[in-house]
């Protein structure tokens, strides 16, 4: 008796592990954690902006450990998510499962359809694994700051920037009186070499250039405002090499595609009601 | 009736999860303190100071006897090595600072006044942004380093003479401007940003001395100086407690339709609220010397009762009158009006290493009833007009 009870703990664990209670409870519990977290992050900001750039790994060890009060919220959350993806995917599985073993009993465009939602939620485990991966492995490049007519080389010759001109767009508007002639559209030209070629490139907040694998991102800029306060010109650089971004983007591919799978069984329905 | 019986063998697991998750994470936290407290690679003859220390945007971590590594408030990692061991291969030369530096540029006023916090001013500063007349008053170490010639003045922190930054041979320069970091790397002199992002709280204020100490080894000065600013501020509490007076207080100015203030997070915002005031732009985030719009700004003029501005008596703060002249926006706030306008003495700014002093001045002028007969030094009331040409010759011969 005793053996088979112990069996089934296997059994009742994977069970417990793919309810949708447990998904419940699990999203209950993020939102009471993330409402924490907000309060943290509001008041202790600073503890947070190095995660960024030095991976979790070394935030962990150093921010996160010395200022558990601020950051047990953080950990929580890991160990939520991990759980959630456990939920995830053992609930996916088991439903696909199922879904397999009926396949002969549905038309193909049906199973294709029925898999629409397990698709998603594949695709979201992909996107929470692209996170990890960024935290766990990006490279980063901190406070590269350029003048106009310099440059700078990327860690192992990846490719060189040169920062050749600041071109500033100030608002003119009379609606915004306080940002008159403030620089609200700032953009950099700058000329890329990788590879033995060189190309022009402009770069503006929201508006990255890719270089030998990096992404290079516009952090600052000064002056803010032509006559204002005397600033050299400058800008002031976030280079990353994220593997995850390839991740995100996977993730977004299966996600559409599950959207696109999940209409289809929609169609059906209607269809059928037809 | 299958599925009912499995839901009622479930749910009991299901709430069993919480306190077993909760169990998790403060076990999870139980074992990083082991491991934090089990940490054996601590400097030597620093077995109290903590491995890793977090000030503000800035940060410190002893990673080894012989290797130290500090954030900037740009972000950027220096790896302090003292002098002698052998540099580490992991990292760019340029981020590497030798210790204990014997020769420093500053820019800032706060940069020079930790130099002397620290007790090194005399001994390692080379170079300073500001003209020797301007140190004469308040720093005459300063003035006196460069009428002998031991402080070069650099040039205007905007437009800095690098050829003659050169020539002083600076180990390492203190500036709050990243534009002059890729020239210093051309020159092969590492730099530490010292301006950040955000505002510097409170917290961070106190504790800066801290982050620039192991550069010049006077880690126990460091916490030797934060200890007599916490006594202060401790007594401020202890003083202000049970003061029934809760004025309300803005901190900032307007120059050119331009509305300045300090925001709620920066030092002077958390300590008017510690004692036991409140003030009017604790809601207002972000860095230092923020910008707001004028309807904010008069917004908040609206009820305060105590206005500190940033001009001093040099730059035209003589009296109300004449703020509300050079600003006629403000002239109707209230502190203008009936309430009460201080401004920065020249030595405000060049005593920073005096911060127990200024914290508790800035306390006797929020409760003056719990600091009687108080002597102020760094700020200075105007009066609501400015005094005659008649009466200001009969007050200096009376």
């Amino acid at each position: 008796m005793n053996v088979v009870n112990v069996l089934r703990v296997p059994t009742l664990f994977w069970r417990a592990l793919a309810s949708i209670n447990l998904t419940i409870v699990l999203c209950l519990l993020l939102a009471a954690d993330v409402l924490w977290g907000y309060a943290c992050i509001k008041w202790r900001t600073a503890l947070f902006i190095p995660l960024n750039d030095l991976g979790i790994v070394p935030w962990i060890q150093t921010y996160g450990l010395g200022n558990l009060q601020h950051t047990s919220w953080f950990f929580l959350l890991l160990l939520l998510l991990a759980v959630l993806a456990l939920n995830t995917a053992s609930c996916t599985l088991e439903r696909v499962r199922h879904l397999l073993a009926a396949r002969a009993s549905l038309p193909r465009l049906r199973l294709v359809a029925k898999l629409g939602p397990h698709i998603m939620h594949a695709a979201v485990l992909v996107i929470l694994v692209g996170y990890l991966a960024s935290y766990l492995y990006t490279e980063v490049v901190v406070g590269t700051v350029l003048l106009p007519g310099r440059s700078y080389t990327l860690p192992d010759n990846a490719g060189s920037i040169t920062f050749t001109d600041f071109i500033h767009q100030p608002y003119q508007g009379i609606r915004l009186d306080v940002f008159q002639g403030e620089v609200i559209r700032p953009q950099a030209a700058l000329v890329l070499r990788a590879d033995g070629q060189t190309w022009e490139a402009t770069l503006g907040y929201n508006r990255p250039v890719r270089l030998g694998g990096y992404s290079v991102h516009l952090d600052n800029f000064a002056p803010k405002k032509p006559g204002g306060m005397r600033l050299n010109k400058r800008i002031d650089l976030h280079i990353r090499k994220d593997p995850g971004v390839v991740l995100y983007l996977a993730g977004i591919a299966m996600f559409c595609l599950g959207i696109g799978a999940y209409m289809l069984d929609w169609r059906i329905f209607w269809e059928v009601r037809k | 009736m299958k599925t009912m019986l499995h839901r009622a063998v479930r749910k009991p697991c299901l709430l069993r999860l919480g306190p077993v998750l909760l169990a998790c994470v403060l076990l999870l936290i139980a074992g990083c303190r082991q491991q934090d407290a089990s940490q054996g690679d601590q400097p030597l003859g620093a077995e109290t100071r903590p491995a890793f220390l977090q000030i503000g945007e800035f940060s410190v971590r002893h990673i080894s006897p012989t290797r130290t590594e500090v954030r900037d408030g740009a972000g950027r990692t220096l790896v302090l090595i003292p002098r002698g061991a052998p540099l580490p291969e992991d990292c760019n030369p340029k981020q590497v600072v030798r210790t204990p530096v014997r020769r420093v540029a500053a820019y800032g006023y706060f940069d020079v006044a930790t130099l002397r916090m620290l007790g090194v001013l005399d001994e390692v500063l080379v170079g300073v942004t500001v003209p020797e007349k301007e140190w004469a008053g308040c720093s005459p170490d300063i003035a006196r380093g460069m009428q002998e010639g031991r402080i070069v003045y650099l040039g205007d922190a905007s437009s800095i003479d690098f050829e003659r930054l050169k020539q002083a041979e600076p180990e390492l320069v203190l500036t709050w401007d990243p534009s002059a970091v890729p020239i210093l790397d051309d020159l092969r002199i590492p730099a530490v940003i010292t301006s950040t992002p955000q505002a510097t709280c409170l917290n961070a204020r106190m504790r800066y001395v801290q982050f620039l100490a192991p550069f010049f080894g006077r880690e126990q000065e460091a916490d030797h100086y934060f200890a007599k600013v916490d006594a202060a501020l401790k007594e401020i509490r202890a003083r202000t407690a049970a003061s029934r007076m809760q004025p309300k207080v803005m901190w900032g100015d307007i120059y050119e339709k331009r509305v300045l203030v300090e925001p709620g997070n920066a030092w002077v915002g958390e300590l008017v609220e510690l004692a036991q005031s409140n003030y009017q732009f604790s809601d207002v985030f972000g860095t230092s010397c923020i910008e707001i719009t004028v309807e904010r700004f008069l917004y908040s003029g609206e009820d305060a009762d105590i206005f500190f501005t940033y001009r001093t008596k040099d730059s035209g703060a003589t009296s109300k009158a004449a703020i509300a002249r050079m600003n006629p926006l403000i002239k109707n706030i209230a502190p203008l009006k009936h309430g009460r306008v201080y401004a920065p003495t020249p030595c405000y700014i060049q005593s920073m290493d005096r911060m127990d002093e200024i914290l508790t001045e800035i306390s006797a002028i929020l409760h003056p009833d719990s600091y009687p007969a108080f002597q102020y030094q760094f700020f200075e009331e105007l009066p609501a007009t400015d005094p005659t040409a008649s009466q200001a010759q009969s007050e200096v011969h009376p």
